[in-house]
């Protein structure tokens, strides 16, 4: 029922895009990101409660959708699980992107639970490569159930997607072209891949509920030894390779209501939000690692 | 269009009065203007940001079969491909009972009945289209999914699904304009065709439903450009999946995977990237254009019929 609930919100999200943008300027306008939006909507509602300030909070095109609405000045901040590229600056120069830390995120190989029950646990990266170039087209090839694998690709651009890309390929420019079906927030990603038998996918680990989607673990390479699983302890000691960090991007330091906002969300209100989703807050990062 | 209707209306009595056009009239013309400029200069601004594409590809663009932006290879041919296929699916479900539909309100139903069918059937055309999508994600997906199981479909995101969606949502135009076109032959010939000793269904089938047919073309064909058009239903249930150019193009397998359209191309996260690239940018803004042109063309051929269907 969550997911259906959640499922409606993100089409009407959706819908509401067709709207025209640009209302009263009084507005704080945010943008990006699915994963990092499930904190900042949520402070997002306390805000407009407590403060009476109005938000707007949008997740049309993920991180670089934010990037972009904030380098066109349509947001005012943007949401991106990603750090603001040389090329994304390069585009906008008139804006001097300012990221602001607010938490710590793993990216997991998600299966269903079809093929978790047939035996996939783990990964190694060459075995994630050949799944994604398509050189294994069956779970039977890599030790797991007889079922066509299918893939279901984040679109490139969302921060997931280059998490993944840059782990498995150094750069996401240098990642191979492929075509697979595509799927855009992390609640399509989830409901698709929880729907369809042999689906494999890239999502937030904090998604994977171990009912109906299961993280993968990577395993070391060759193919020996514990796989290491995108748990908290693992994220945050960067044993798990595909952390990312999370980030509101505003242009240049932020102020007025922006400044407000992001103040609250490195409260420790604020922090108790982003732990609540399943990600690792600030002071989590620092105790784990002893760096920010 | 409506507003160059009214221009014509008013012609007449602005000839009587033709020292001082009327109020109506100035702002009638002004308006009309305004939209034409709108289209003329929507159309310009996207003639010029496509052209690095033409210029770097040529015709390779429409020919071409692989989409790979970061190479900078630009094909649209799967596109269109699935537009076609999935404007094509929706018509196949929705002509039949569309017609259907409209015969039985238009021919049998009584006065008040086909009243009360009319303004439920028009009620479903104003339902928005993320809704429809959404019903595709909660049912018609699973749906699809389940019944062809035997064929082993990869998921239930296939070009079949959003056809199939594309036919339900279609089908209130059809129905309603087709029911529109068989009310539009007048009441004598059909009496004049029962006093010939013809039956009912004879007086239907060599009667009206001949005369009333370019009308009802006209509705397949503006039912038709909705459906070329349609992006977020689609998108939704389509899978979005490039390259899908099928190895024989009148094999029915390539229906049951999953597909790329054009607008559900340019609802995509791709264009956020494109922006800033020249030549990407300039690929997708022609898939807008291709868009417009086959809309465009549709729609005028639509409005041809339903002008011959006027003067019938």
């Amino acid at each position: 029922m969550q997911a259906t609930q959640s499922m409606i919100y993100q089409t009407l999200l959706l819908c509401l895009l067709s709207l025209p943008l640009g209302a009263q300027s009084a507005t704080l306008k945010i943008n990006g990101s699915t994963t990092v939006n499930l904190p900042v909507a949520e402070a997002a509602e306390l805000l407009r409660a407590e403060q009476k300030m109005e938000i707007t909070v949008d997740t049309q095109g993920g991180s670089s959708g934010g990037i972009s609405m904030l380098g066109d000045g349509q947001v005012d901040i943007g949401m991106s699980s990603k750090h603001v590229s040389k090329e994304d600056r390069a585009k906008f120069p008139k804006v001097a992107f300012k990221e602001t830390h607010i938490g710590e995120d793993a990216v997991a190989l998600i299966v269903s639970k079809d093929v978790w029950d047939g035996g996939i646990h783990s990964l190694t990266k060459q075995q994630v490569r050949d799944l994604y170039e398509s050189k294994v087209t069956n779970w039977k090839q890599l030790g797991g159930p007889d079922r066509r694998i299918a893939f279901f690709n984040k679109e490139p651009g969302r921060g997931t997607w280059e998490v993944f890309a840059h782990w498995l390929y150094g750069d996401p420019k240098k990642t191979p072209q492929v075509s697979f079906p595509e799927v855009g927030g992390n609640e399509e990603t989830r409901n698709k891949v929880s729907s369809t038998r042999g689906a494999v996918s890239q999502l937030s680990a904090s998604w994977a509920d171990g009912k109906e989607v299961f993280a993968l673990g990577i395993k070391p390479e060759p193919d020996s030894g514990e796989a290491v699983m995108p748990t908290a302890a693992n994220i945050a000691n960067h044993t798990y390779p595909m952390s990312r960090p999370l980030f509101v991007v505003t242009d240049g330091d932020p102020t007025g209501p922006a400044k407000t906002f992001i103040d609250f969300l490195l409260s420790s209100r604020g922090q108790e939000l982003v732990r609540k989703h399943g990600y690792l807050s600030l002071d989590q990062l620092k105790q784990r690692t002893g760096r920010l | 269009m409506e507003a160059t209707i009214t221009v014509e209306a008013t012609q007449p009595e602005a000839r009587d009065r033709r020292r001082r056009p009327s109020l109506t009239q100035c702002a009638s013309w002004g308006f009309t203007g305004l939209a034409a400029l709108f289209l003329l200069s929507l159309i310009g601004v996207f003639l010029w940001q496509s052209l690095p594409i033409w210029q770097s590809s040529g015709i390779a663009y429409l020919t071409g079969k692989k989409w790979f932006y970061r190479e900078q290879i630009f094909g649209v041919l799967p596109m269109i491909y699935g537009t076609v296929s999935v404007s094509l699916i929706g018509l196949v479900l929705a002509v039949p009972i569309g017609v259907g539909a409209a015969l039985c309100a238009a021919e049998i139903l009584s006065p008040r009945l086909r009243l009360a069918v009319k303004i439920g059937v028009e009620l479903l055309a104003g339902i928005p289209s993320v809704v429809y999508g959404l019903l595709g994600i909660l049912f018609l997906r699973d749906w699809i999914y389940r019944i062809l199981t035997r064929f082993d479909p990869l998921s239930g995101d296939t070009l079949l699904t959003a056809g199939l969606l594309v036919g339900i949502m279609i089908l209130p135009t059809i129905m309603s304009l087709s029911e529109d076109a068989l009310r539009g032959v007048s009441a004598r010939q059909r009496h004049a065709a029962r006093g010939l000793g013809l039956t009912r269904s004879e007086t239907v089938w060599s009667v009206v439903l001949p005369q009333a047919f370019p009308g009802i073309v006209a509705a397949v064909l503006l039912a038709l450009g909705r459906s070329l058009g349609e992006m977020i239903a689609v998108f939704l249930v389509v899978g979005r999946q490039d390259n899908q150019w099928p190895a024989n193009i009148f094999s029915l397998r390539p229906l049951i995977e999953a597909g790329q359209t054009l607008s559900s191309k340019l609802g995509g996260s791709e264009t956020n990237i494109a922006y800033g690239d020249p030549l990407h940018w300039a690929a997708i803004i022609n898939l807008g254009l291709l868009l417009l042109v086959m809309v465009c063309g549709v729609s005028t051929l639509a409005y041809y019929f339903l002008k011959t269907d006027r003067h019938a």
